[in-house]
């Protein structure tokens, strides 16, 4: 077993628990997904709270990487997803409302 | 430990590959079938990691995604209707 | 090797496999689109997991992939499939 310094130590186990604090974030996108009445209240549970989750994923695991290559590729792939997740969610939003999709209303 | 969590992970996975192909090659939607057939390369690209075959997962992932999804999807438009009752999108959106 | 990150991807897994019922189920056809990016964001989320759960770094190009194509399937899905047929340009009055 090779000596672990604290300092690295210190990094892994914050790692640990910023990944922790991002899993109920994607599972709430997925009980809103599942549970929500309408297209646009499902598009906001799902592409606002599954990229917080990922975001805090990707600065876990950039916290335990320990190299900035890697934690430079992490910080692509999430730039990445934000990108391709508001604009399909705008692009859908605004074709359901040309299709006339109402929204829903507590009656 | 790890081990025995790989296991888990792998009939989960394995489980939910079965049933979403069951779905797919069941339905009468022609669009719900399109979008279960990306999600199903999403999880196969998952079980090809897990088989140890990252390039052919990176394969199946720019193809699963990038090729035949937009394919399939535009080619639903132009598509004839073959069968009485195969729908192509659904019915009735309401909501 | 570290079975936490394991552990972690197959907490994950059960947020695809419950997404799966929207796509059964879901009303619209966009609703079964936004499914699809749920798998989308979710696997990559999965594959970064799983990257660090096998110790294999090239598991990151596959997420990267994913993630540049995770976009091209719904704007092909709103471009060639789901556009038109609406009669007014912003139809639905502000309550």
């Amino acid at each position: 077993m090779v000596p672990v310094k604290k300092n690295m130590d210190i990094l892994y186990h914050s790692g640990t628990l910023l990944i922790l604090l991002g899993l109920p974030f994607f599972l709430s996108g997925t009980v809103g997904l599942i549970r929500f009445p309408d297209i646009y209240t499902r598009l906001h549970a799902l592409t606002k709270a599954d990229n917080v989750g990922l975001g805090f994923v990707v600065s876990g695991l950039a916290l335990q990487s320990g190299s900035w290559a890697v934690t430079a590729k992490l910080l692509l792939i999430w730039l990445l997803v934000l990108i391709a997740s508001s604009a399909s969610c705008h692009l859908i939003a605004r074709s359901a409302m040309q299709k006339n999709i109402q929204p829903w209303t507590r009656q | 430990m790890s081990y025995f969590i790989f296991t888990i992970f792998d009939i989960v996975l394995v489980l939910s590959m079965v049933w979403i192909a069951w779905h797919l090659l069941g339905t009468e939607d022609i669009f719900k079938a399109v979008v279960l057939f990306i999600s199903f390369g999403l999880l196969m690209a998952l079980a090809w990691v897990r088989m140890r075959a990252p390039d052919v997962a990176l394969a199946e992932a720019a193809l699963g995604a990038g090729l035949t999804g937009p394919l399939f999807l535009s080619a639903l438009r132009r598509m004839n209707r073959t069968r009485k009752g195969e729908r192509r999108l659904d019915s009735d959106e309401t909501r | 090797m570290s079975w936490m990150h394991t552990l972690f991807a197959l907490i994950l897994l059960p947020a695809i496999i419950v997404g799966l019922f929207r796509i059964l189920r879901g009303p619209t056809a966009a609703d079964r689109m936004v499914t699809a990016q749920l798998f989308g964001t979710c696997g990559v989320a999965i594959l970064l997991l799983l990257s660090t759960g096998m110790g294999n770094p090239v598991l990151l190009d596959i997420a990267l992939v994913f993630a540049l194509l995770a976009a091209l399937t719904t704007m092909t899905f709103i471009r060639r499939t789901w556009h038109g047929s609406g009669k007014k340009k912003h139809g639905y009055s502000i309550p």
